[in-house]
């Protein structure tokens, strides 16, 4: 994750930056493991953000519950969010979350009626 | 008028809460801290833990000795050779096996570099809360090296799982130990350019400084580990106290620091990387020859070209994989260096192939309890740098 | 000083407190009764030749079925100045899970103590601020006792706090701008 954003694979040029506040954001990772502790803190950030808005799960942990199969985890964060793209392994090379936010950005450029007409 | 007659009375003042995290990006993780703040202040702190808590204790319970190892991996996700191999250990004293020589300098080998990765992301994002940007993308570069040595070795970048029990996965490649020995012969200069930007900046001491102040007593009473302890002139390291591995066989030094404040842990961590970095050089050169993997088949999975020629071995893994070892009923704690402080596992044996009990010891844990000692008094500004300075993973804290 | 010592001299000291001393791979433990551990873990920290300054771990432990007394909360002691360690463990009965806390010695077991009343339910007389840490603060149960399954009580018991986040999400899957 913090490798993806730092030099040799350089988020910014895929035009992605992070932001310090859900309000000014386009989309979320779910990175890492999500607890029922905490998922309620995981589903106040999405619905802060506004529309239009995008969920990407990064990793086995986020999509599926990975290996911990235990009291305290949620099995995939699709449980209660409603998410874009899947980008697996444990956890992801770069490369594959490059490949996540490329496809993102190829779905979002398919989609029709949920970005005005003068973008 | 009547809103220009308000202005005219004093303005109060009242004691201000906010809510740290859990999701804030300088957190390092999921740690949520409850400020009480008098103006700039902190009146109170108090640490919300447990938002990575997946119960890797009552997992281990129910895997087997080999199965559980892959935990140890996502326990501290940034160095997670270190937990293996502090993993292994545990479980080899426990067989009452030993690894052979060859094997103890690959892990002393590989467990230095995950020290260096791990210090390097610590450099990187503690300067970088304090508001540098340049030092954390000059490290990031030095780290993928480091990472892509990983993938030579066992093809995978952060979560290993390379150190087995009772040796490695497999023997390490001439092309590995060339490459390994470039970078570590590269290596300093790249330090000295990341002293160069940090260890004298006028707004990185004054940052710094006489913040976050604990005395040698009071570092031992609160448990602290590692870096954080040896800042505050304490000089325990399990690596010289307890040696494992071939840590009796190179020499390396302890830095220690005088005051104990942020600044003594930044100057003692970098020493710490220039120490890693001469003991991989030492072993390197001194790597003796032989088997990677103990002779102890009641212990040790069987090579795999023999599982996929020979019958018996493929039943004899069969066995340990399902049923696991045998073991003798008892108990044993080991602890071992990481880049964060003492990494302990405590084993209860019952006789089968499980743990009855598998403690973790994590050094995050201890260190972020003592956030509120370093925080209460100081500035707000000032936890951002002390959340830095005790060098958390909060996956490991939470485990 | 050898760890088999360190147990025979707080045999001497000691001496009704002590049940059972063992040794595994060079590692001592001794077994003592609940009632006098901050006493002992006063005296292990005070006495000179021991020194025992540094609390490596407190952890519980749960014997069901296999012991008399049904928990037990295992302290592991180190000397940063005399190099030795010694592992004490406590047993904790069932019937009443509940042992003095010894905060007043080393500082940092005040995390180590609220974990494992969290996970076992064992109750530290004398803590200042005893609250689970790990687990929500509604959460039921003790997820480390070995009767609690390993994947949770199922979904009729689910902590309030999930189910209420997914009946949010439930609901207010009606206001996104189209059906995924």
């Amino acid at each position: 994750m913090m490798a993806v954003y730092a030099s040799h694979n350089d988020l910014d040029r895929m035009g992605i930056i992070p932001r310090g506040s859900p309000r000014q954001s386009d989309f979320m990772f779910v990175a890492g493991t999500v607890t029922k502790k905490m998922s309620e803190v995981v589903r106040r950030v999405y619905d802060q953000m506004p529309e239009p808005r995008y969920v990407i799960s990064v990793g086995s942990c986020a999509n599926s519950g990975g290996i911990f199969n235990s009291y305290s985890t949620v099995q995939g964060c699709d449980t209660f969010l409603p998410v874009d793209v899947y980008i697996p392994g444990c956890p992801p090379r770069p490369e594959a979350f490059i490949e996540g936010i490329i496809k993102l950005q190829e779905k979002i450029r398919d989609e029709q009626f949920r970005w005005s007409r003068w973008r | 008028m009547q809103e220009l007659d308000d202005t005219d009375k004093t303005f109060e003042t009242k004691e201000l809460t906010i809510s740290l995290g859990p999701q804030h990006p300088a957190t390092h993780g999921v740690l949520r801290l409850v400020l009480h703040l008098n103006g700039e202040t902190v009146v109170k702190c108090t640490p919300y833990v447990g938002y990575l808590h997946r119960g890797v204790e009552k997992l281990g319970e129910n895997r087997t000795y080999f199965a559980a190892l892959p935990l140890s991996d996502r326990l501290d996700y940034i160095s997670s050779m270190n937990n293996n191999v502090g993993y292994v250990n545990a479980v080899e004293k426990l067989f009452g096996i030993e690894a052979p020589a060859r094997a103890k300098f690959i892990r002393t080998i590989v467990a230095e570099m995950g020290r260096l990765s791990s210090h390097i992301i610590w450099l990187g994002t503690h300067v970088l809360d304090i508001g540098a940007t340049t030092p954390f993308l000059h490290a990031m570069a030095a780290r993928e090296k480091i990472l892509d040595l990983f993938e030579i070795l066992c093809g995978a970048r952060l979560t290993v799982s390379y150190p087995r029990v009772g040796g490695v996965r497999n023997d390490i490649s001439q092309q590995f130990l060339d490459e390994l020995y470039d970078f570590v012969l590269d290596f300093p200069s790249k330090m000295d350019d990341y002293e160069t930007l940090v260890t004298e900046n006028r707004i990185w001491k004054d940052r710094t400084v006489d913040i976050g102040v604990i005395s040698r007593e009071e570092a031992i009473n609160w448990g602290l580990t590692g870096g954080t302890l040896r800042g505050s002139g304490v000089d325990y390291d399990v690596r010289k106290y307890a040696p494992y591995d071939a840590y009796d066989q190179v020499e390396f030094d302890v830095p220690v620091g005088k005051k104990g404040d942020c600044y003594d842990r930044y100057l003692v961590r970098v020493e710490e990387m220039r120490q890693a970095n001469r003991i991989i050089k030492q072993c390197v050169e001194k790597l003796p020859a032989g088997a990677v993997m103990a002779d102890a088949p009641k212990f040790t999975l069987p090579p795999k070209d023999m599982i996929l020629k020979d019958m018996e071995h493929l039943i004899h893994q069969f066995i340990l994989i399902t049923k696991g070892p045998s073991v003798a009923e008892g108990e044993v704690y080991v602890g071992t260096e990481v880049p964060k402080g003492e990494l302990g596992f405590y084993f209860v044996s019952d006789g089968t192939g499980k743990p009855y009990r598998m403690r973790v010891r994590a050094p995050s844990f201890v260190h972020a309890s003592v956030m509120p000692r370093l925080c209460e008094g100081g500035l707000i500004a000032d936890v951002i740098a002390n959340i830095g300075t005790i060098d958390i993973v909060l996956g490991e804290c939470d485990r | 000083m050898q760890p088999i010592a360190i147990a025979e001299n707080i045999k001497d000291r000691f001496p009704e407190e002590v049940l059972d001393i063992r040794e595994f791979r060079e590692q001592v433990s001794v077994t003592l009764k609940k009632g006098r551990i901050v006493d002992i873990c006063r005296y292990l920290h005070d006495d000179p030749s021991l020194y025992m300054d540094f609390l490596v771990d407190l952890c519980g432990l749960d014997y069901k079925g296999k012991k008399e007394n049904r928990f037990a909360v295992l302290y592991n002691l180190y000397s940063v100045e005399h190099r030795h360690r010694i592992m004490l463990k406590a047993e904790v009965e069932e019937s009443e899970p509940s042992i003095d806390s010894v905060i007043s010695v080393w500082r940092g077991v005040d995390w180590h103590e609220r974990e494992c009343f969290d996970m076992f339910g064992i109750v530290f007389k004398g803590h200042p601020d005893l609250r689970r840490i790990l687990l929500p603060e509604d959460w039921e149960g003790h997820p480390l006792r070995k009767d609690y399954p390993l994947k949770g009580p199922g979904p009729d018991m689910e902590w309030k706090g999930f189910t209420d986040v997914l009946d949010r999400a439930k609901r207010y899957k009606e206001f996104d701008w189209y059906q995924k």
